[in-house]
């Protein structure tokens, strides 16, 4: 997990129902543990009434504006509004017309409404919260933490750049565009982090994943398999374990659970040699909600210690 | 999955009874099933398609979710410009009676766009200007948002066609499938003529008023400036190459809501007993219930909650020749059935809560006065649901399932 900790941008992507939400909550928190100023993000949905990675965090609401909910550790929702309204500042000659401009209603609702607008918005914002600077001139996020929606779209938003660039390929957008698309590319500053589940589609979709995120030119920095049952036996104890069930009799309790130990046993070994990158392996934590982040984070800080 | 394995627990008929699903696969012209990522929606939806095909019914099973997994449990070509069809010996050899028919088609913007075009544009000089207009060629190809316009647009068009008989609509992830039930409305917003109608150009017939002039210049001056010309020039010639179609667009719209509003349509909502996949589908079951569409009931997946006919590991009696580390490997086997036990337990009493959950909230059940609710558990299967045959097998159990 220390790879991580000198990238600008990390983007946490899987498919639904991995603990991507999770894994962003607890890097985050680690991050910030280890002494980097951090800054954890979501997508904003202004249709959503709950907030996942509010609830990982165990905080109540997450703002459009970045606030502090522990030392070193910030949260913001990423606004597409707010995207359109810092990228129509920085082009337009003067302030009162980008303001003039997300004023009008009719504008307003285009860019809110048209198809990949509210994404670029996203994506400016992610720039805009990248590029800003303390009083000192240091950044003052260090580490942004982005939890993507799930697979296909983490994949779309990540295609819009460069298509984008063939509909408009000159003016201030495009170079905005550039700039967006040169920071998700640039292995120094960006990582992108896959979560998966010990299981055999889970894997499989995962590496379709890598494959994707690969075709984009976005630096892959590290794969997390989530949820990996505790395996208590060994290898003779196993084997015998085996011989008992193999027979002919009724299912028996306690079989499926192997089922699942070995799956996760075929899926690690899977995807360590499908990829290139460092695969971590988290345990299955019976916790929930902002315990769980703080659990596996402490986790995180355990493993940095053994490696 | 084969059926030999010991895990494949299937009922015996004698215990089986029609679950709410059954009238559902039967009757209904639309399944929408939605719910959190990863608690097996794409394979419940292909499920109860295959389910509706084994009663005879001609099925088409739709996902809008990128991921590729629909394809690999039916054995069907994906990427295909249109609906696939399951091949028949296939079918056969499941059961699926002659006039019964499954297709799957996994959604392609592009080409709904498309045939959405050619539909409304009316002569094909029209049709040809729009395909070959840069702004809709970036939108057609984009997934983002694209996804949820176009869905609305196929569940329509396939579900009136007369082709089918059921229409399974598999949605992406929750939040994105909320924009799938917005989308009509949303589409409505992005074509309002008077938003529309700032970025046309003056003439042609169109007199804009003091007001509309106002902010058509601001329009104009901001992305001017911010796209560069051209790309205000692309954007005029689309939204003019589009207005007249906008009116058609948008009665397709409303129809689609009229028809997921009607008694031909059900919802379904798909979980596991993971508490965020719960919290997901309470979340989605209140957005269903205010928006007055018809919700059905739950599928509990990946469920531990089916445990008849298990034996457990002490039952198993070593012989007094046994070694310290079968003895040990049978007691760390037993502490695994603990665990299942315990699972079993807080997936039984899961299932409790989602049947009056159900019973309160849906309409069906209301208007069937089967206070029992409608939340099944389909056994858990150990992994996932790889070919036909587990598909198959998921499709009885979901049909017809004793219910724990």
């Amino acid at each position: 997990m220390k790879s991580l900790l000198p990238l600008r941008a990390v983007l946490v992507t899987g498919k639904g129902g991995v603990g991507k939400t999770t894994v962003a909550a607890s890097l985050a928190r680690f991050a910030a543990q280890c002494g980097k100023r951090v800054l954890v993000a979501e997508i904003a949905d202004e249709d959503a009434t709950t907030s996942a990675l509010a609830d990982a965090l165990g905080v109540a609401k997450i703002t459009d504006e970045p606030w502090e909910i522990a030392p070193n550790l910030r949260v913001v929702a990423l606004a597409p509004a707010l995207g359109h309204q810092r990228f129509l500042r920085d082009v337009l000659p003067m302030k009162v017309l980008a303001d003039a401009a997300m004023r009008a209603g009719a504008i307003r609702r285009f860019l809110a409404a048209a198809p990949t607008f509210p994404e670029m918005g996203v994506l400016y914002r992610l720039l805009d919260l990248v590029r800003t600077k303390r009083r000192d001139g240091a950044v003052e996020h260090e580490m942004i933490i982005v939890d993507l929606p799930a697979t296909g779209h983490a994949l779309a938003l990540a295609q819009i750049p460069a298509s984008l660039l063939r509909v408009i390929p000159s003016g201030p957008i495009a170079a905005a565009v550039r700039e967006g698309l040169e920071l998700l590319q640039d292995p120094v500053r960006t990582g992108a982090v896959v979560v998966t589940l010990p299981e055999t589609l889970p894997v499989s979709e995962a590496l379709e994943l890598v494959q994707g995120i690969e075709q984009h030119s976005i630096p892959l920095a590290q794969v997390f398999l989530n949820r990996v049952p505790f395996d208590p036996f060994s290898d003779e104890e196993r084997v015998f374990v085996r011989s008992l069930l193999d027979g002919e009799r009724p299912p028996m309790l306690g079989a499926r659970t192997l089922e699942r130990i070995d799956r996760a046993r075929v899926a690690l070994e899977r995807l360590s040699q499908a990829v290139s990158v460092p695969v971590g392996v988290l345990q299955d934590v019976w916790l929930e909600g902002p315990r769980l982040a703080e659990e596996m984070a402490s986790l995180m800080a355990v493993e940095e210690v053994h490696q | 999955m084969s059926s030999s394995r010991p895990l494949d627990v299937r009922p015996s008929l004698a215990d089986a009874q029609p679950t709410f699903l059954e009238p559902l696969v039967r009757s209904k012209r639309v399944i929408v099933c939605a719910g959190a990522g990863g608690v097996g929606k794409t394979t419940t939806a292909a499920a109860l398609g295959l389910a509706s095909a084994l009663a005879g019914r001609r099925t088409l099973v739709l996902t809008i979710d990128p991921a590729r997994r629909l394809a690999e449990a039916m054995g069907i070509p994906e990427a295909s410009r249109a609906p696939a069809p399951v091949p028949r010996e296939k079918l056969t050899m499941l059961g699926v009676p002659v006039h019964g028919e499954l297709d799957a088609w996994m959604l392609s913007p592009e080409v709904v766009f498309e045939t959405m075009v050619r539909r409304l544009a009316g002569d094909e000089a029209r049709v040809q200007a729009i395909l070959a207009n840069r702004l809709y060629q970036h939108l057609s190809k984009i997934v983002a948002g694209m996804q949820e316009y176009t869905a609305a647009e196929a569940l329509y068009s396939l579900s009136t066609e007369g082709k089918y008989d059921l229409v399974v609509l598999d949605t992406p992830p929750s939040r994105n499938a909320l924009a799938f039930l917005e989308a009509p409305r949303k589409l409505s917003m992005f074509l309002d003529e008077r938003v529309i109608g700032v970025f046309l150009p003056a003439g042609g017939g169109q007199k804009k008023g003091a007001f509309v002039r106002a902010a058509s210049d601001l329009a104009e001056r901001v992305f001017t400036k911010a796209f560069g010309e051209g790309f205000y020039k692309d954007l005029q010639d689309f939204l003019g190459a589009f207005s007249g179609m906008f009116g058609g667009m948008r009665a397709h719209a409303e129809a689609v809501r009229r028809l997921l509003s009607s008694d031909e349509a059900a919802f379904v909502l798909v979980t596991s007993p993971e508490p965020a996949a719960l919290a997901e589908a309470g979340f989605f079951q209140e957005k269903i219930t205010q928006l007055g569409l018809p919700f059905e009931g739950y599928v509990l997946n990946r469920s531990w909650a089916y445990t008849r006919g298990f034996g457990g590991p002490e039952e198993i009696v070593l012989p007094p020749a046994a070694e310290e580390h079968q003895r040990v490997a049978l007691r760390k086997l037993g502490q695994l059935a603990d665990g299942e036990r315990w699972r079993a337990q807080r997936d039984r009493d899961l299932l409790a809560r989602l049947r009056m959950d159900a019973a309160r909230h849906s309409l069906g059940a209301a208007a069937r006065g089967d206070g029992g609710g409608a939340a099944i558990a389909t056994p858990h299967l150990g992994g996932a649901v790889e070919d036909l045959a587990g598909l198959a097998e998921l499709a009885r159990n979901l049909v017809h399932l004793d219910n724990a």
